[in-house]
């Protein structure tokens, strides 16, 4: 019984929690700067997954990369 | 009875590999600052995609170049701001009117500094792209790299070709121009 009631005071817990959430939600977030705003945009902003791949064959198509010059080398 | 050569044919390729791991790192490390700059400057998913295999591909191109005296992420944004400027201007897409900003500008600066207030994140891309579409190319730009927290105020500078302090003053107009856009767009 007491075991129920614990459940139940779980229950409404999370009820609640929820209803925060959606109430969080629908009243929308705010950014206090723009700098802000675009880090959270840059965040939620996806590379498409197929652009490795692609990268990858343009690059084997494009033979070895240029080898850094002897003096480049010894001047570092 | 299939033929051997046909069958291997009909067999999935091999994923291609990177040529060397210090490209993958790079890759890895840095493709989605690379992305959002190119999107939020080029405005177009499309674009941005080829701007960012270009800019990738330049860079591997000119690894030997690299000398390691700025930071790879300064040096990648430096190929990616003149490779975007370079598509904007071939492909006509200068739009912005003169002293447009300073117009806007001069509408928001009697505003108290208010929050940015977003109902809808759903739409949110659209809606900052079109604040960005309306800003000249010079704020843009130093809202998408002050956007990354990995830049200093100094790098921006030497990746815009201006002092900090120019940096600093430019930026507090475009962060109100912005703003003054935003809201407008709601």
């Amino acid at each position: 019984m007491k075991q129920r009631s614990k459940l139940s005071q779980q229950q409404t817990q999370n009820v609640e929690h929820d209803a925060r959430q959606e109430t969080r939600q629908q009243s929308g977030q705010e950014f206090a700067t723009a700098d802000e705003l675009l880090r959270f945009d840059a965040a939620q902003t996806a590379v498409p997954p197929h652009l490795a791949e692609r990268l990858k064959e343009s690059m084997a198509n494009a033979g070895p990369p240029p080898r850094r010059s002897w003096w480049h080398r010894l001047l570092g | 009875m299939t033929d051997p050569a046909e069958g291997a044919e009909l067999m999935e390729r091999p994923a291609a590999a990177w040529p060397s791991d210090e490209i993958a790192g790079l890759y890895e490390q840095h493709q989605r600052a690379i992305y959002y700059l190119a999107l939020r400057f080029l405005g177009d998913s499309q674009r941005a995609e080829d701007a960012t295999h270009d800019v990738f591909l330049k860079a591997f191109r000119k690894l030997d170049q690299f000398r390691g005296e700025s930071s790879a992420r300064t040096w990648l944004y430096r190929i990616a701001i003149n490779h975007c400027q370079n598509l904007q201007q071939s492909w006509h897409h200068r739009h912005v009117l003169p002293n447009s900003d300073d117009a806007i500008w001069e509408m928001s600066a009697a505003k108290t500094d208010s929050p940015l207030r977003v109902l809808e994140t759903k739409e949110l891309g659209q809606r900052i792209q079109q604040t960005l579409d309306r800003l000249s190319e010079e704020y843009r730009l130093l809202l998408l790299l002050v956007a990354d927290e990995e830049l200093s105020y100094e790098q921006i500078g030497v990746l815009v070709g201006q002092s900090t302090d120019a940096v600093r003053g430019k930026l507090h107009r475009a962060r109100k121009t912005f703003a003054a856009l935003f809201e407008q767009s709601a």
